[in-house]
């Protein structure tokens, strides 16, 4: 050490040619001859910094391999390949599950083994229960943390919200996940199958997906004679954005006698007005999810400039279904069904006993909804069928969350 | 003023790392799972024994396969950053720039993504797969210094007004072609526009972390062999020539290793901006502009800054996370402004 610090001070060097003040850039510094120092401290340096790094990169990630599951005797696995293709090696039986989008949190929920889910993003928030679900952060950026801090067995995943990070992020973790892409309808019921065989429920799964099916079929022979309506899905207003001819969401449109405008190979294509109205969709269809994303009341968008090019915004002719159409879930059948009942109120006539179903409260929300509506709205310059009318009306009201209830105000 | 000692700098760097430590304790400490620095210092304890079994607790699990790689590679990317700003600095001649300022990061941010978006219609190998994407950023971000230096030369002198500007509107195309492709490109590059933004959450696999800390010190210590002679550079070009320094290799030189500093930083955690221009003027304020003294203490300074800022972005709206770029950008921008404004005056 002496020696070494005898060769840095060199205060005898202080006066050579090169020890000069380099005054505003360099400071007042006066340095030795260059080079030696350099060398010298390069050599002590790097080993400084190696031994430095070693201890780092040894001390992190090193020993945290593999440690993740904390009973010893988990032996059964399965694997499976999941919708994406990846093949997945999942502990059997399933006790603890996280859910990172609202669309299997619900598809867990219809299963009815939503004692298992331990953990749900704050998204989720159908049904009303899952939002008692202890809350691991959005779907984009959920906290790693609190996920490992669940010990799930498995972290379901969609790959049409959720980010491919995560997944990554979670294999390196040692936590199994379990990834579904549905593109069609029929994708949502295989995928809804497929974890219930998963969860170690085929039978629900099974009834569920017959279920679904059966009410598509109805709903298909129902609207048999009704031809499709054009239509434009707003999944955001400005920038008006819509969805691909490759989403379940226009997939859904076709089950529900709708057929959207937009054919964009795109997801969630971005369309401009001008586009819309040279395409002049018969209706606009929106779905009502919470405060933040629902449409502005729906009487303010033919005040937004540029709307009124479009004859279903003069006209007023919107549908307005419940944000499940949003979620692959086995609920969108639901959303299928109140747009249909939207869009050809005509093959919903003679079955006046659905609306029996509602119950009270419903009713009395319908009532009121109703009132308000009276008062604040103008005549819809296009009158629907009387019959029709009080008939939608009735539908509507699931659309509770709408602003005014306004929701079909055509 | 005292001639540069060894001891002074070891000290500088010791006391620097001491913060660095507590940072980290901090780091480790706050979260979306609250942890007790007791029982963490417990668990260390009987780690130190050996006796692991003794460890219940399963916030160490956590603490060990999240907190501390994301730690880690808080420190390594900061400590790039801010190294990278520095010889950038000292390259370019112009106390203003980094990499973020510069259109580096962006240029770096474009490569990856041309590189995520060309991986899959290239048969490769899984380990030249792996190093894919840093090579893109480190492309992207050397053709962008190129196209920035270029663009700031008048007259065969480096004007900073218009480096500045050549930097900001470089920035700002490759900001649209990043946001064309996002817009074009089917896929999962969703994730992408929360990468952009600088984002540490996501812990790698383990040989991206010998990879990265690897090819820190290789490019740190290139830049640091040139150390005394950027302090001549400082100058001017011509008085360093005329000092015996070979100006075009040392431009060379510390011009690839900060292009690799900021690709390999920009390839895991996206655009954290800020970090390569404030910490080098903190550290310049405190320890002087030499940079056998700077560069060390920059890089230390720089990991400070990300993890602390990382630790910031993790707990304020917890359990949701901020990008850290967010963070970094709050606080750097108006210091950058000030700097500005102090530099005009």
């Amino acid at each position: 050490m002496p020696q070494r610090a005898a060769l840095f001070a060199r205060k005898g060097n202080a006066g050579s040619p090169l020890g000069v003040s380099w005054g505003f850039f360099v400071g007042q510094w006066k340095f030795p001859r260059r080079g030696r120092f350099v060398k010298l401290t390069n050599q002590l340096l790097r080993r400084m910094i190696f031994a430095a790094a070693a201890l780092l990169l040894g001390a992190a990630p090193s020993r945290a391999q593999g440690a993740f599951h904390s009973s010893p005797a988990s032996p059964v696995y399965r694997e499976v390949t999941d919708e994406t293709g990846r093949s997945v090696r999942i502990p059997q039986p399933l006790r603890r599950i996280v859910s990172l989008a609202p669309s299997l949190t619900e598809t867990v929920y219809a299963l009815g083994v939503q004692d298992r889910l331990v953990g749900d993003t704050e998204f989720c928030d159908y049904p009303p229960d899952a939002q008692k679900k202890t809350k691991v952060g959005g779907a984009i950026n959920p906290s790693l943390e609190q996920i490992a801090a669940l010990h799930p067995d498995l972290v379901l995943v969609t790959k049409g919200l959720n980010r491919l990070e995560t997944v990554h992020a979670l294999d390196n973790l040692g936590i199994p996940s379990y990834a579904t892409d549905p593109h069609s309808v029929n994708d949502i019921i295989a995928s809804s199958k497929k974890l219930a065989d998963l969860l170690g429920v085929p039978d629900v799964g099974a009834s569920v997906a017959a279920e679904m099916e059966h009410q598509l079929a109805a709903l298909r022979q129902r609207l048999a004679s009704s031809p499709a309506e054009r239509v434009l899905f707003v999944v955001w207003h400005q920038p008006l954005i819509s969805v691909g001819k490759h989403t379940f969401i226009a997939d859904a449109l076709r089950y529900a006698g709708a057929v959207s405008i937009v054919d964009a190979e795109q997801d969630w294509p971005q369309i401009s007005l001008e586009e819309a109205a040279r395409l002049q969709p018969d209706y606009l269809v929106f779905a009502a999810s919470h405060s933040e994303t629902a449409p502005p009341g729906l009487e303010a968008l033919s005040t937004l400039p540029g709307w009124r090019i479009l004859e279903a915004v003069t006209n007023r002719r919107y549908a307005v279904i419940s944000d499940a159409v949003n979620r692959p879930a086995p609920r969108i059948v639901a959303a299928i069904e109140e747009l249909a009942r939207q869009l050809h109120p005509e093959a919903f006539v003679e079955k006046p006993e659905n609306l029996n179903e509602k119950p009270a409260k419903e009713k009395m929300d319908k009532e009121k909804t109703e009132k308000d509506k009276n008062e604040k709205m103008p005549l819809p310059p296009v009158q629907p069928p009387h019959s029709a009318f009080s008939m939608l009306s009735g539908v509507l009201r699931s659309s509770d969350t709408v602003p005014g209830g306004r929701a079909c105000a055509r | 003023m005292r001639p540069l000692t060894l001891r002074r700098l070891l000290l500088q760097c010791f006391a620097l790392l001491l913060i660095l430590f507590v940072v980290v304790v901090i780091a480790i400490k706050f979260g979306a799972v609250p942890v007790s620095l007791y029982a963490l210092g417990r668990d260390l304890w009987n780690v130190l024994l050996h006796q692991r079994t003794n460890i219940s607790s399963d916030y160490v699990l956590i603490i060990q396969n999240i907190r501390l790689p994301r730690i880690l590679l808080g420190i390594i990317v900061g400590a790039s950053l801010s190294v990278a700003g520095t010889s950038f600095q000292a390259l370019l001649r112009n106390p203003l720039a980094d990499p973020y300022v510069l259109g580096v990061s962006s240029g770096a941010g474009l490569g990856a993504i041309l590189a995520l978006i060309l991986e899959p219609h290239l048969t490769l190998s899984p380990v030249f797969a792996a190093l894919l994407t840093p090579l893109g950023a480190f492309l992207g971000a050397a053709a962008t210094v190129a196209a920035v230096y270029f663009l700031g030369r008048r007259e065969g002198q480096i004007d900073s007004t218009t480096l500045l500007l050549g930097g900001v509107i470089t920035a700002s195309f490759i900001s649209a072609i990043i946001m064309f492709l996002m817009s074009t490109l089917t896929g999962n590059l969703r994730g992408l526009s929360f990468w952009l933004m600088g984002d540490l959450s996501t812990p790698l696999q383990k040989s991206v972390y010998w990879f990265l800390g690897i090819g820190f010190i290789a490019a740190s210590g290139a830049i640091y062999t040139t150390a005394s002679d950027l302090n001549l550079l400082l100058a001017g070009e011509k008085e360093a020539m005329h000092l015996g320094v070979d100006v075009p290799r040392i431009r060379l030189v510390v011009y690839i290793a900060a292009s690799l500093l900021t690709g390999l930083a920009v390839s895991v955690s996206g655009a954290i901006g800020y970090v390569g221009l404030i910490v080098p003027h903190v550290m310049r304020l405190i320890f002087g502009s030499d940079h056998r003294t700077l560069l060390p203490t920059a890089a230390i300074g720089g990991a400070i800054a990300v993890v602390f800022a990382d630790t910031l972005a993790r707990t304020v709206v917890a359990p949701n996370e901020l990008a850290v770029g967010a963070v970094t950008a709050v606080v750097g921008a108006p210091l950058f402004i000030y700097l500005l404004r102090r530099r005009l005056a």
